[in-house]
């Protein structure tokens, strides 16, 4: 076979392993639904970064077993390879298309990131404090303390965060976002629950003996409910 | 006594007697100062500190200054005594590269396996939910030790390739100072024991990045760890000054900078970070040292400390150190791929400044780490963005090597097997990370990933490509094709598993988990998967030991290679070169009509000092 | 030049890198150390710091600079009793930092204890900086035997020219942690 035939064949088939894969990665569900508003622009960079990466990860897995088998050599004879020792405009191209890919992923980042760390207007700001190994959420607007993490629906949150003792991790998984409760200082997140139900935060950085363990219910329900939940721990 | 003369053997004793002379001392001062005698944490301290000076000098590592110091003409002295068994030079304080070489690699080998068999305790614990026989701190001591041994072990490793290999590739008589060398390995089996007794002292469940203020209140299997990792840090110091100044001052004549061989540049960035970075992260776990030993206030925001500070001077070590993990391991697949393809490495010059950029890119990139810490907001977006960045110069390497099979002549042998299973892993393990992944099993597989694509497999490959030359006998080809399948199968069974498991929710460190998260079957496919390296470990030394015992005699160069060290008997003479080579080309010359590297004349007269 | 003069040429060009390499690693130590006092401090400065003596201890650790570079020079040119002398003036200048220091360390224990703010940047700066004149000083303590025996020649004195480098880059790296410690504000 000619070389540009090899080439050309080559190319077919990272073409359509990519699509295989790009299509895998896009349609398969293999994360918690999500349950905040911030948790849309997460998985949607999620999925980017698994797209391109479906199709990098294609383009060099068909190379590298195309040459496998078609190039294959059995015995030491004297035979060598041609003597290419490079071919310039090739290598500027496989450095400044990777730079373009990135730089895309880099603005797509920071608009996610300025996305989620958003103010919001009228936020419950709610005080969550960590120690091993539990957690405390205090609602200073309404003078109130918990054991659980009550939220109203769609109402933009601010927790602020702090720890009493080492540091912890607030995580929700179907929240998407996580930030470290870090002693001495006060640290924040911004969230909208925008679905019903019951979740659990875990602690996501290691805090000694019961980290496995450490966790409280998170519980969304409609602003009604919410307040009548307030009413009835006010009294 | 022949037993005495065993370097070894001094070190121990004299070391031991130092450490009771260091603990004593400190205990009667405590009296004095009218404490307690005895607590734990100064007095072993102290006790280590001193026991560890003292057995260097037990081994002999000061001799010669000291004989300097008081005129005992300075003489060289002699590597090995003529009356002491071979087997004896790897346990003596001996001055030669290649022997260095190979203590490190056996010490890293018995690290890793050490490592190994921990992780493998504690993958049974998490292989179902709830708490099987370990306790939750038990579990994560285990861990911790796990990844703190790993990456020593690697270090460890990188040395050992980097010192037999790159005296011989440049064509070098020997390091450039050689007694330097000597202490620099002869830091780490304190270091070892160190880490082996950090169990039983209490183990430290801290993981291997020892945030404060956690590790303030570990047991005092934490100290061990800080003092275990501060020597190995400063061998990799002393390492590297040896490296960088061999390489700048003794190449053999001809060898301009772009004539060398790949592994030499990516040697000279490795050594570049390892020099400069070092020292934060020796300096942060001193400053833990301190506070847990002194009561200074660097991290208890109570006594105005900071305990992100920690976290920024650890990171700032810690992520260069995984391209100082990884560099080398990349240096070596660029040496096997064009000697198995037949072709010359594609676009030399690129892959050889990669080395370099892949190197100051990953020195701007420390806060990735720290995205969810509580750092300053700002400073997310430039941090994401030159992380993403170090893409750019690993994906000119990897496409190069690409380019270099592109229409060669591809040999299948057990060296480029694991070299294509390397750049197969370090693809998977490439693929970016996120926020909402930060401290789940997805870290885990992609750490896994980069650290068996960038360094486990390239050192199989590494250590099946250079068996013959550092043994002059070949290992078993059958066994070792064997070995690669397990170790292949095994990779992908135990770590494709812990993305998907990252991606629902699975916490790293953790001993246990809530059983409605449905994680199980994936974990116990995980353990299965864990296992089946571990076979494939066992597979490997047996081929090691039996082929070195009883192995076929290996010819010189059996691969064909061009570069220098192929071009001297196998194993090389003791001073490398009996004449000094000739460069008069590149090193990858393969398919090019005359293309040599290297002349060697031909002569029987031994060379004058060429160092 | 002869085969043997070029090879002691090159081993001698092969020390100094070493050197150089070894001092570039130490100064990420001290830079790593001032950024610590200001991540934690910021300027903060106690009143109680005792500036005086501070400028004098950084008076002699200049001048025993100023004699150690005389000492090479004096060896370089083979006048071997100007060496001695000065190497001892060096020693003794050294000796008197560190018991400046250690009267700063008695005053701070008293004003700022190393557990609090200021105090653990102070003792810890001050701490790692003592520690490497001290092996500067027992670097130059080990010259003292070979010089007074004349094993020094103006051909030969490597190990004089590698000890002053390094003690010139403990001096050099006062020169950083003093103003920020004693200075600012
Ligand atoms: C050898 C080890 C090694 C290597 C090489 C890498 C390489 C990289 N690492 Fe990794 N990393 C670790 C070891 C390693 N890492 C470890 C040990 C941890 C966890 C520490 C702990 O907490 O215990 C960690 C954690 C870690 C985190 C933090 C996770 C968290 O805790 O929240 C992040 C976040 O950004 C990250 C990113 C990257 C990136 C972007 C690269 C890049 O360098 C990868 C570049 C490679 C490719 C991208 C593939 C090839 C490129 C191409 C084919 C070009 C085209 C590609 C594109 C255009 C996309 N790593
Ligand atoms: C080079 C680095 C390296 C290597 C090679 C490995 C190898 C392995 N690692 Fe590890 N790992 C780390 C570096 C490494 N790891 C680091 C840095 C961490 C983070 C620690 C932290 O959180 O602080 C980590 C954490 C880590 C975790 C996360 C734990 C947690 O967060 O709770 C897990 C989980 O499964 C794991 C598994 C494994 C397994 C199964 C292997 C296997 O591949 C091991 C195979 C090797 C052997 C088994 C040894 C040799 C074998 C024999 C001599 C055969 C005979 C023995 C038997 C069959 C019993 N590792
Ligand atoms: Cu709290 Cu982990
Ligand atoms: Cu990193």
């Amino acid at each position: 076979m000619s070389r540009n035939k090899h080439l050309v064949l080559a190319s077919i088939l990272v073409v359509i392993v990519s699509a295989i894969l790009v299509v895998i990665f896009l349609n398969t569900n293999f994360i918690p639904t999500e349950a905040a508003t911030q948790a849309k622009p997460i998985d949607h960079l999620l999925r980017l970064l698994l797209g391109i990466g479906g199709v990098v990860f294609a383009l060099c897995m068909v190379f590298l077993i195309y040459s496998i088998f078609a190039f294959r050599h059995r015995q030491w004879d004297s035979a060598e390879g041609p003597p290419l020792e490079h071919y310039s405009p090739l290598e500027v191209a496989w450095t400044l298309i990777p730079l373009a890919i990135v730089l895309f992923l880099a603005i797509q980042g920071a608009r996610v990131l300025g996305d989620i760390s958003r103010a919001m207007p009228a936020e419950l700001e709610v005080k969550v404090v960590a120690f091993q190994w539990d957690w405390r959420f205090e609602y200073p607007q309404y003078g109130l303390e918990s054991e659980e993490l009550r939220l109203p629906v769609n109402r933009p949150v601010l927790l602020r965060l702090s720890s009493l003792d080492v540091i912890h991790s607030f995580w929700v998984p179907a929240f998407r976002t996580k930030e470290d409760a870090v002693p001495g200082m006060v640290t924040t997140l911004h969230l909208t629950p925008s679905r019903l139900g019951s979740y659990k935060v875990w602690c996501a950085e290691l805090c000694g003996t019961g980290h496995a363990q450490m966790q409280a219910p998170v519980i969304v329900v409609e602003p009604a409910d919410f307040e009548t939940w307030v009413k009835e721990l006010q009294k | 006594m022949t037993f005495w003369r065993l370097g070894i053997i001094r070190g121990i004793v004299v070391g031991l007697a130092g450490s009771g002379l260091g603990m004593g001392v400190t205990m009667l001062l405590r009296i004095a100062l009218g404490l307690t005698a005895w607590k734990a944490g100064p007095v072993t301290a102290v006790g280590t500190v001193v026991g560890i000076l003292f057995y260097l000098a037990g081994l002999g590592a000061f001799k010669y200054w000291l004989g300097w110091v008081r005129r005992r003409a300075a003489e060289e002295p002699q590597a090995t005594e003529p009356t002491q068994p071979h087997w004896a030079r790897y346990l003596s304080f001996d001055i030669n590269h290649k022997t260095i070489g190979i203590q490190y690699l056996v010490t890293s080998l018995l690290v890793i396996i050490v490592a190994g068999i921990y992780q493998l305790i504690a993958r049974l614990e998490t292989s179902q939910p709830g708490l099987q026989f370990l306790s939750p701190n038990t579990y994560n001591s285990l861990v911790s030790l796990h990844g703190i041994m790993m990456l020593s072990g690697v270090l460890l490793g990188i040395a050992g390739m980097m010192n037999y290999l790159v005296p011989l590739m440049i064509g070098a008589r020997d390091m450039a100072f050689p007694r330097l060398n000597a202490i620099s390995y002869w830091l780490t089996p304190p270091a070892v024991l160190l880490f082996l007794f950090s169990l039983p002292a209490g183990g430290f469940d801290t993981g291997w990045t020892a945030y404060p203020p956690l590790s303030l209140r570990a047991p005092l299997g934490m100290q061990l760890m800080l003092i275990a990792f501060y020597l190995v840090g400063w061998s990799s110091i002393l390492g590297s000054i040896n490296f960088l100044t061999t390489i700048f001052k003794m190449r053999a004549p001809g060898m301009s900078l772009f004539r060398m061989p790949i592994f030499i540049w990516a040697t000279i960035a490795t050594a570049l970070l390892q020099l400069v970075f070092t020292q934060f992260v020796g300096i942060a776990f001193l400053m833990l040292l301190l506070e847990r030993l002194t009561g200074l206030g660097f991290f208890d925001p109570d006594k105005g400390g900071n305990v992100i500070l920690f976290q920024h001077l650890f990171w700032f070590y810690s992520h260069p150190a995984v391209y100082i993990f990884v560099l080398p391991g990349l240096g070596v697949i660029s040496e096997v791929v064009p000697v198995f393809s037949r072709k010359p490495l594609f676009g030399y010059k690129a892959v050889a400044i990669s080395s370099l950029g892949i190197a100051f890119g990953g020195m701007i990139v420390w806060g990735h780490h720290m995205f969810a810490a509580g750092m300053e907001e700002w400073l997310r977006v430039p941090f994401m963005f030159t992380t993403l960045l170090v893409a750019v110069p690993t994906g000119i390497k990897i496409f190069s090597w690409l380019a270099t099979m592109w229409l060669g002549k591809i040999h299948l042998e057990t060296p480029m097997l694991f070299v294509i299973s390397a750049i197969v892993v370090f693809l998977i393990g490439g693929i970016p990370v996120d926020l909402y992944i930060h401290d789940t099993y997805w870290v885990v597989a992609h750490f896994h990933s980069t650290l068996f694509g960038g360094f486990v497999f390239p050192m199989m490959a590494a250590i099946h490509f250079w068996f013959p030359k550092v043994t002059g006998r070949l290992l078993d080809e059958r066994l070792g094709k064997r070995y690669w399948t397990v170790m292949t199968v095994g990779f992908l069974v135990t770590y494709l598993p812990m993305f998907w498991l990252g991606l629902n929710g699975m916490r790293r460190r953790i001993a246990d988990y809530d059983p409605a998260l449905g994680l199980g079957t994936m974990n116990t496919v995980a353990t299965i998967g864990g296992y089946l390296t571990g076979l494939a470990m066992l597979l490997f030394f047996i081929n090691l030991v039996v082929s070195a015992r009883r192995g076929a005699p290996a010819p010189a160069n059996p691969w064909h290679s061009q570069t220098l060290e192929w071009q001297v008997s196998s194993p090389p003479p003791e001073e490398n070169f009996v004449t000094i080579p000739q460069i008069v080309g590149s090193p990858y010359g393969y398919g090019i009509p005359g293309s040599r590297h290297a002349l060697i004349p031909m002569s029987s007269q031994p060379p004058e000092e060429v160092s | 030049m002869s085969r043997a003069t070029t090879l002691v040429i090159n081993r001698l060009t092969i020390k100094r890198l070493g050197l150089w390499l070894f001092i570039l690693s130490e100064s990420f130590l001290f830079l790593a150390l001032l950024v610590v006092r200001f991540y934690l401090q910021g300027v903060q400065r106690p009143t109680e710091l005792n500036q005086p003596l501070g400028f004098v201890i950084s008076g002699i650790l200049l001048l025993s600079s100023l004699t150690a570079y005389r000492g090479e020079s004096a060896i370089a040119y083979g006048d071997e009793k100007l060496f001695r002398r000065n190497i001892l003036f060096t020693l003794g200048l050294g000796i008197l930092f560190l018991v400046g220091v250690g009267i700063e360390w008695a005053e701070g224990f008293r004003f700022f204890p190393p557990a609090s703010g200021f105090g653990t940047v102070f003792f810890t700066l001050t701490g790692f900086h003592a520690f490497h004149v001290l092996t500067g000083l027992l670097a130059l303590l080990t010259l003292v035997l070979p010089g007074q025996k004349g094993r020094f020649t103006p051909e030969n004195y490597w190990a004089v020219e590698g000890i002053v480098k390094y003690w010139h880059f403990v001096d050099v790296a006062w020169v950083f942690i003093f103003p920020t410690l004693y200075l600012v504000s």
